[in-house]
Order: structure tokens, then C-alpha cells, then sequence
């Protein structure tokens, strides 16, 4: 697998993303060509949406631990894509000519490692990626939980974890 | 017929089944044909006006019907639909 390759300022706008909407989890795309990121999307966490975690792969345990929450303290321990953002971007990146490369999100309060959520829906997503006509991308993880953020990007397939190498230019 | 890509969270409406196959006109007539064979699929996907939720994106080979025509999009023999659900995830 090539590695990402992160400019500066694309790797600060998603870091000021993630902030922005501490202690709320953010989400977003970064996209580009031949492992070098050249654009970022963000996207809008819909999982305070009415009916919004019925339709991911959340388990019944998730479920039921989103069920006891707010809507606003759901996003503290999920996110859901707005999927017409989700399109949007996927447009702009087919006119564009560049490839998705990164799923991104943050943990305001875990460190950036992918939870057993983030594990299994990747895992039941891997079979959508070719039926949409994209790549399977890393997973990165943004990690509020300590001062400094801590950023980590990862390769989840078929329940496995590796991770992928990341640069920052 | 048209075939149909059901996701994982749906499957438990289609009796499991991850492909399904319809004879539909539209994309509201799809919809409304799956309702029919497999009940209480229409309120996953669609709001009380009718509209696609946010959180699910309808393909019709690999083109999102937002794009198309939205759920006046036209289907013909041999178009394959996929229904996709929202990229998710969280913490622990």
C-alpha cells in the first residue's frame, strides 16, 4: 500500500475542523492523487438526526448506548455522514480528477485509535466502495483527548487493523 | 427487473437478502414496489414528504440519484440500484 501524504495546511485545516466541533466528533474526506492529498471536504456529522443511527452498521449495543443519549451527546461518541454532502464531494473530486483517499474523523475524548464501531462499519463498507466506483480509503483518526491532538491513519480490512504509513509535508 | 443492493442495516427487512429484485418504473415506484414486497422499508429511506434521508444515498449504476432526477429518476431493465448507507463511525 502507498503512503498518504499530508500538506501542512491541509493536516492544520483538519485539525482546526475537529476543534471547531470538540467536544462534538467531526468527519470529512481528504482526497487526491497517487497518495498525495491535494483537497479536504468536511462533512457534516448527521447522527443527532432523527432515525440517523438506525441506518449505519452501528451494532445493537451502540444503538441502545445512543438511545440513553441526547441528540447532542450522541455526537460525542459518533458520527454519521451526511451522505449529500458525502455526494457532493464525490463529484467535485470526479471533476477535479482526484481519487478519495482518506476517511477521516475525530475522538474528542479516546485516543486515535479505531473503535470496534469504527472497525465493523469499515468492515461492512468494503463491499460498497467498488459499487460506488472508489478505492478503499484509510481510516484517520484525530485524537483530542490530550493537549497536543494525535493523528493516526490506519488500514481496516476484513475486521483487521494496520497501520498505514502517513507523511506530513 | 431491476436489481437492488440492500445494506447490511436493512437486511433484516429483506428477510437477509443483500440483493433483491424489482419491476419499477422510477425510483419512487421502486421504492414503493420494495414497501409493498418488504414493509416498513419506505420509512427507512424516506422522510413523511417523501424525500431521501440524509444519511442514505441511492445509486442507480453508480450515478446518486441527487444527481439524476431524485426519486423521478428513470429505470429501465437491467439497471442495477444500489442503496448505500451513511459512512459512520465512533468512539469507543
Amino acid at each position: 500500500m502507498t503512503e498518504v501524504v499530508i500538506p501542512r495546511p491541509i493536516l492544520d485545516d483538519m485539525i482546526a475542523h475537529a476543534r471547531e466541533l470538540a467536544p462534538h466528533e467531526c468527519c470529512g474526506l481528504l482526497a487526491g492523487t497517487e497518495g498525495m492529498v491535494h483537497r479536504l471536504y468536511r462533512i457534516k456529522n448527521i447522527v443527532a438526526l432523527e432515525g440517523a443511527h438506525y441506518l449505519s452498521s452501528f451494532d445493537a449495543a451502540k444503538i441502545a448506548h445512543l438511545e440513553r443519549l441526547s441528540p447532542a451527546e450522541r455526537a460525542e461518541i459518533a458520527f454519521v455522514m451526511d451522505m449529500q454532502d458525502f455526494s457532493l464531494a464525490k463529484k467535485d473530486m470526479r471533476q477535479r480528477g482526484l481519487d478519495l483517499l482518506v476517511v477521516y474523523h475525530s475522538h474528542p475524548h479516546d485516543p486515535a485509535r479505531p473503535s470496534g464501531t469504527d472497525i465493523k462499519i469499515a468492515t461492512d463498507y468494503e463491499e460498497i466502495w467498488p459499487k460506488i466506483n472508489l478505492a478503499v480509503p484509510s481510516y484517520l483518526l484525530i485524537s483530542l483527548m490530550n493537549g497536543e491532538p494525535e493523528i493516526k491513519n490506519y488500514w481496516i480490512k476484513s475486521g483487521h487493523v494496520s497501520p498505514a504509513p502517513l507523511v506530513i509535508l | 427487473m431491476i436489481k437492488v443492493r440492500i445494506p447490511t442495516p436493512l437486511r433484516p427487512l429483506t428477510k437477509n437478502q443483500g440483493e433483491v429484485s424489482v419491476v419499477a418504473a422510477s425510483i419512487e415506484d421502486l421504492v414503493n414496489q420494495l414497501e409493498a414486497a418488504y414493509p416498513g422499508i419506505k420509512a427507512r429511506l424516506c422522510d413523511d414528504k417523501g424525500e431521501l434521508r440524509r444519511f442514505i444515498n441511492i445509486y442507480v449504476n453508480e450515478e446518486d440519484i441527487r444527481f439524476l432526477k431524485g426519486k423521478d429518476t428513470t429505470l429501465k431493465t437491467g439497471d442495477e440500484v444500489s442503496i448505500v448507507p451513511a459512512i459512520a463511525g465512533g468512539s469507543p
